[in-house]
């Protein structure tokens, strides 16, 4: 069947707990008598749906949060000047109360960028010496040309020969990982990548989900890069999980071991060899089997962040894992069928929180 | 030829990746469909109270799109070669003599509807917005039976406006996405019923309930019977063809086609008289336009190949003397090699398109399927 219409979703409905009193009483006396009163006023508590926040603690701009003056307004909140002491939200997002506190999270958010982290980013503009790069962040990150390895093996200064060639580093649209090096004032983030790790991105192909947006997307984690075994005949491939919610797939390609094994050269003259592939723009040939497995490993991303799931290594690594036992069951092609999409999805996630 | 409205920006490599996987027998899609598959949508009719006839389609991804259909009624234009312009005062006259030109009084004129598309970020008079409404308008108007739908009586015809909006920003080329909605909102679109006879001032029935569909319905089995047309957007890269392609996809298409189908009704209804045959399977397939999409994949930059990459390679602080002159030489197009990305260049060939349109029109092929699901949408 190539396509399939449905009919629209129904909103879920807030399904009340069926001991309304007993999961009430320990949020009641922890706030000390005084509740938020959340509109609209049928939701008789903040907390009575305690499993589900999403539904009793969601906010859209403009709603009334509370009107007692005890509580303080942090993020996602203002309190008009004609009305002193009562806490509007200013986002979409959830409310949530640290003493206090009421500050609201939003369920949507770009991504804010910090020092350290690990990112995949497009170039979207080429200035004289630097480029600009889109990082799913609210400004361009910039990456100056002082903060990547050059071409040529040593660690060198730059010469006025690079800052004309460029483009020939990294030109519009060209994908690249990075590490954040330092943020301006305005949040705008500093990129480099000085490091073997980082460089231009080839052999693979790119996902954009949203980052850290109400549970679901990209989370910082322990390892954001690994490389995992493809299974139905696909070799290795390697995941980038950009923290700003771009993630990278790609096939594992041995590289530094290899040109060190050709060329029996030590570990002080890797950079040098690692250097030569560094700005390449031309992808090593790709079987098929590895290219349906990256298709896989797409569509497992993809069906998590749309289903509400945390994006990380070890529920990919679950969720692959899960995808092809589903294509090998309910796949008309067997393990050729690959798509995830709409209700394949659903049944994904489904099986992995089944378990 | 459309200029693509957004620029997709990728990484020459990117692109390499995606043309040789989908390139491959059978593709590989990025997100893992076979080739005339769709992207699943949910879709309901009906969705606004104060038009005719509504609808509304929503991907998966978030891309959602509103079609509101309203009529009104207005004053049929006499054109200056039809002989009541000549006996405008003898109008009288000209009715009694109306009843025997019945045939002739069913054709109507374009100008009967009127069609705006409007695409979140971008302007009205944007050619990729107009270019889109004009072809989805062609394919209304190019199956001459619609416009001949909205005559009331020889002085009277309903004017439609059709109020095609895309709620999300277009996250991929919306064209597919608009023409199923736009579908969707004509089935579902009722006018009221006609109280008054001939030629006089028409009245109407004010009871909603009698109002009697744009598009007749099977009295019985309150089926659909006839259909407006739809536009589907077909590519061809490498030796296959691709369905309903992603904005990624579109990026490395050799060629972009919108194809619009209509369902010949007369061709239906004479087999029908003919033979008890199930309407599904009688469905009578006609092609209405082709327009071809100009794909963004002729302005993608090409790959550098590394032979020829100054960045690629140990000894590059010493450059060629050519390189140093002209750093941007390299951009120049060189030979297919293999993994490097070199955008098409050149028109289509006929062979290709003849297929692109064949794969379309094929007897129970996807036309006829996506025909079928959208006739499986509830538009009472």
């Amino acid at each position: 069947m190539p396509i399939t219409i449905l009919p629209p979703k129904q909103t879920p409905q807030p399904s009340l707990p069926p001991h309304d009193i007993d999961s009430d009483s320990d949020s009641s006396s922890s706030n000390g008598g005084a509740d938020l009163s959340l509109s609209p006023p049928s939701r008789k508590s903040h907390n009575n749906n305690n499993n589900n926040p999403l539904f009793t603690n969601l906010v859209t701009p403009g709603t009334l949060i509370t009107p007692d003056p005890q509580w303080m307004r942090g993020h996602g909140t203002y309190i008009p000047p004609s009305h002193p002491h009562t806490i509007f939200s200013s986002l979409a997002g959830i409310t949530t109360r640290t003493n206090k506190l009421i500050s609201v999270t939003p369920l949507r958010s770009r991504y804010t960028p910090e020092v350290g982290d690990l990112v995949v980013g497009r170039i979207i503009e080429v200035q004289a010496k630097r480029w600009k790069v889109d990082i799913n962040s609210t400004t361009l990150a910039s990456l100056p040309l002082s903060a990547i390895n050059l071409p040529g093996g040593i660690l060198r200064k730059r010469t006025e020969t690079d800052e004309l060639q460029i483009r020939t580093f990294f030109s519009e649209g060209d994908l690249l990982v990075a590490e954040v090096q330092s943020l301006f004032q305005d949040g705008a983030a500093v990129l480099h990548t000085r490091s073997l790790k980082y460089g231009k991105l080839r052999n693979g192909l790119f996902v954009a989900v949203s980052g850290q947006s109400g549970g679901s997307g990209v989370v910082r984690s322990r390892r954001q890069v690994w490389t995992m075994e493809g299974r139905n005949g696909g070799g290795k491939m390697d995941v980038i999980l950009g923290v700003n919610g771009y993630v990278w797939i790609s096939k594992h390609v041995e590289t530094i071991a290899k040109e060190l094994e050709q060329k029996h050269m030590g570990i002080t003259n890797m950079e040098e060899n690692v250097s030569a592939g560094v700005y390449s723009s031309q992808n090593d040939g790709i079987d098929g089997g590895t290219m349906r497995e990256m298709a896989r490993l797409r569509g497992v991303v993809v069906a998590l962040v749309e289903n509400g799931c945390r994006v990380d290594e070890d529920m990919i690594l679950r969720g692959y894992e899960e995808a092809c036992e589903m294509a090998l069951m309910m796949g008309e092609g067997g393990v050729e069928d690959v798509y995830l999409g709409g209700e394949r999805g659903e049944e994904l996630v489904r099986g992995l929180r089944g378990r | 030829m459309a200029q693509q409205q957004q620029h997709v920006l990728l990484s020459p490599a990117e692109l390499a990746y995606l043309h040789s996987s989908l390139s491959l027998t059978p593709p590989i899609r990025p997100d893992g469909r076979s080739a005339t598959q769709f992207r699943p949508l949910s879709a309901e009719t009906g969705i606004l109270p104060g038009t005719n006839g509504s609808a509304r389609v929503c991907f998966a991804d978030g891309t959602e799109a509103i079609v509101g259909v309203k009529a009104e009624i207005e004053r049929t234009k006499r054109r200056w070669d039809d002989d009541g312009v000549y006996r405008e005062n003898a109008q009288q006259h000209q009715e009694q003599e109306g009843e025997g030109k019945e045939g002739e009084g069913q054709e109507g004129s374009g100008d009967w509807v009127e069609l705006t598309v409007e695409i979140p970020g971008l302007r009205d008079d944007d050619s990729g917005t107009a270019f889109l409404g004009r072809m989805l308008g062609e394919a209304l108007l190019a199956d001459g039976g619609f416009v001949g739908r909205l005559r009331v009586n020889r002085r009277f015809h309903w004017k439609v406006f059709l109020d095609i909006l895309l709620i999300s920003p277009p996250l991929s080329y919306p064209l597919p996405l608009l023409s199923l909605t736009t579908h969707l909102a004509l089935l579902a679109t009722r006018l009221p019923k006609l109280k008054s006879e001939g030629d006089e001032d028409p009245f109407f029935d004010d009871d909603w309930a009698a109002a009697r569909y744009l598009y007749a319905r099977d009295p019985v089995t309150k089926k659909v019977v006839e259909r407006p047309p739809v536009t589907l957007l077909v590519m061809a890269v490498g030796g296959n063809i691709i369905f309903d392609p992603s904005k990624e996809e579109l990026a490395v298409a050799d060629v972009a086609l919108a194809v619009s189908i209509g369902d010949d009704a007369t061709a239906t209804k004479t087999k029908e008289d003919e033979m008890e045959v199930d309407s599904s399977s009688g469905r009578n397939l006609k092609l209405l336009s082709i327009r071809t999409v100009d794909p963004p994949s002729r302005l993608t930059p090409p790959g550098v190949a590394n032979a020829a990459n100054s960045a690629y390679g140990h000894a590059q602080v010493v450059n060629t003397a050519a390189t140093q002159k002209m750093p941007e030489a390299r951009q120049t197009e060189s030979e297919a090699v293999e993994g490097v990305w070199k955008p098409p260049r050149g028109g289509a060939k006929a062979s290709v398109m003849g297929a692109l349109v064949q794969k379309v029109l094929v007897k129970g092929g996807v036309a006829d399927e996506v025909l079928d699901a959208l006739e499986g949408v509830d538009t009472s």
